[in-house]
């Protein structure tokens, strides 16, 4: 082991001070630094890609706007960005790094901000990479079965594919909330999904069991996993607009973050 | 409180922390001084922790206040470079490299990397710095933990229990680096059970026993108050000699008949009354209380702490730092 020796300091170190120019690098060091970052993502990519390249190879003809063999996937992906904005924030607490965070900037609703921004633009990013890359991969695949691309109308190429990076940036940053708001990564886990796939499905048994109630019916057209089809491929069958549909999905992710925050900036750490 | 330079000074004022009707601490008072190691001692659950947890901003005080420079630690614009804080080694995300963990750590300030190299020179963790933090041991987590804290070049310390773990080089190395950031006028505050390392690093001493403050002193003047100075002396007639001596204010113990532990007064009027007498004296050792038998005596009541002022101006009095062990 190297000896330790106890001397001044030779660099200097002045002019230092905390922004969130720098707490935004700080986060991102942290968030592409550790494993779970990584796995999340290429968990995402092999079923986005793997899912497109099935639907492609086997899109009926006549099927409406083929982009939807690359965005469809979202609704099995979305989870992922959920969970890894969970465990960006749960794995702080359970390892007691969050300590560490807090003691760097004591000011707790840039600690929030700059987490969830950094998040939230790297599923954006990486999002966007991968259902390009997934576009990629199917373009011969749907062409050879005579529905390609019709890449003149960007309404059926990259603005579904923005929509798509963008609803799972807003999932992404619902798991950030929810993570500052239970702290404990089971349960945050468990609450993250218990939105995104549990409750749809509960929402729609009730429903079923009880059809008088049509306020229930309605609720779930207003669930994360609902209103993101609405938003990513918007057309006149589904039951909300894309504008209503943005709007709740941002709706999601500012409440969590709200209750986050209220939790992060009045509890110890 | 008198109107004095805050300077790089921590100061309590009717601190307090309860959870529920559990109170871990109760209306604490205290400054600690910049040039000087304060050292933080107590038993387990008597409140360093906490005290110390509230001083940067992670628990919230139930009551009073508590500033570093005259600030509370969340209006510090520059936290890192003010205050260096080691609360626990177990301050590191598990999964990530001591060296990116101080990399973003450091990116919070703009710190260069250079410094982060620095630091992990300094705390002699270069050989694992790529490594999982996860596997570090408590004396690498420790010294990785004590990297953090240097990142800012802070003038303000906080070490809660920095030798825990430590192997005997790095203890040293902890003791020298107090020591040498005290003498350039740092402000520390370290906590530590081990009562012999207190006592060879630390200058002025807050005991701290049930939330409360059972003593604020140097360590010199709490060792005088609390513990009493005795000489042991040998002789062939010693039960002569304890004639000799015997008087008001001195109580005199005889273990066997050449033996006598002698207190009340100096070895040299013992030697002294002795020569007078004729009497042979094979020794004549005066001996001193430690900084533990001062602990035990403020701590030892189980039941109900007592409560003992240090006279005031022996606390002025020894208020100097004292240079030796200053040079690394």
């Amino acid at each position: 082991m190297t000896a330790i020796q106890a001397r001044a300091t030779h660099v200097h170190t002045s002019s230092s001070h905390v922004s969130f120019g720098r707490q935004l690098r700080s986060e991102l060091i942290k968030l592409l630094s550790v494993r779970g970052t990584w796995w999340s993502v290429a968990i995402v990519a092999v079923l986005t890609i793997g899912v497109a390249v099935l639907f492609a190879a086997n899109l009926p003809t006549g099927m409406g706007n083929p982009i939807m063999v690359i965005v469809s996937p979202v609704q099995f992906t979305m989870l992922l960005a959920g969970i890894l904005g969970v465990i960006s924030v749960t794995g702080e607490y359970s390892t007691g790094m969050i300590r560490s965070t807090l003691t760097a900037n004591p000011v707790r609703g840039g600690v929030l901000a700059a987490k969830a921004a950094v998040l939230g633009a790297f599923l954006f990013v990486i999002s966007l990479v991968i259902f390009l890359v997934a576009t990629v991969i199917v373009m011969p695949i749907l062409a050879s079965n005579g529905t390609p691309f019709d890449l003149a109308d960007p309404s059926a190429t990259i603005l579904p594919i923005l929509a798509a990076s963008a609803s799972m940036a807003l999932f992404a940053l619902l798991g950030v909330g929810i993570g500052f708001l239970l702290r404990s990564g089971a349960g945050a886990i468990a609450v993250t999904v218990g939105i995104i796939f549990v409750l749809p499905v509960i929402l729609t048994l009730l429903s079923a069991f009880l059809p008088d109630l049509t306020w229930l019916i309605d609720a779930a057209d207003y669930l994360p996993a609902s209103v993101a089809p609405a938003a990513i491929l918007p057309d006149e069958n589904q039951p909300i607009s894309a504008p209503v549909a943005w709007l709740t999905l941002g709706a999601w992710a500012a409440a969590a973050l709200a209750a986050g925050w209220a939790v992060l900036r009045t509890r110890d750490a | 409180m008198p109107k004095r330079s805050v300077e790089d000074m921590i100061t309590a004022e009717g601190l307090s922390k309860r959870y529920g009707d559990k109170t871990a601490v109760d209306n604490v008072s205290f400054t600690v001084r910049p040039g000087l190691v304060t050292g933080f001692l107590g038993p387990n659950g008597a409140g360093k922790s906490t005290t110390m947890r509230m001083i940067v901003g992670l628990d919230r005080p139930s009551a009073g206040t508590v500033t570093i420079n005259g600030a509370p630690y969340s209006k510090l614009k520059s936290p890192l470079s003010e205050v260096g804080v080691l609360l626990d080694a177990k301050a590191v995300h598990t999964g990530r490299s001591a060296r990116n963990h101080l990399r973003a750590m450091a990116a919070t300030h703009g710190i260069p990397s250079a410094r982060v190299d620095e630091v992990i020179d300094i705390a002699g963790i270069g050989s694992v710095a790529g490594k999982r933090a996860g596997g570090f041991s408590l004396g690498m987590g420790q010294r990785l933990g004590i990297a953090a804290a240097l990142l800012g070049d802070p003038h303000t310390l906080i070490l809660d229990e920095p030798v825990n773990g430590l192997d005997p080089e790095g203890v040293r190395w902890v003791r020298q680096f107090v020591r040498h950031a005290a003498s350039e006028g740092r402000t520390v505050l370290l906590s530590s059970h081990l009562m012999s390392e207190m006592s060879q690093t630390a200058d002025h001493v807050i005991v701290l026993g049930r939330g409360k403050v059972l003593a604020d002193a140097p360590l010199p003047a709490l060792v005088r108050a609390w513990t009493t100075a005795r000489v042991h002396v040998r002789s062939p007639r010693a039960a002569e000699l304890a004639d000799a001596v015997s008087g008001r204010e001195v109580e005199v113990v005889s273990s066997d008949q050449f033996t006598l532990d002698v207190t009340g007064l100096p070895a040299s009027r013992i030697g002294d009354i002795a020569a007078e007498r004729g009497i042979a004296v094979h020794e004549l050792t005066p001996t001193s209380g430690s900084l533990e038998d001062a602990y035990l005596a403020l701590t030892g009541d189980a039941v109900e702490y007592r409560n003992r002022a240090v006279p005031q101006d022996a606390a002025q009095q020894a208020a100097q730092p004292t240079p030796e062990e200053v040079r690394a």
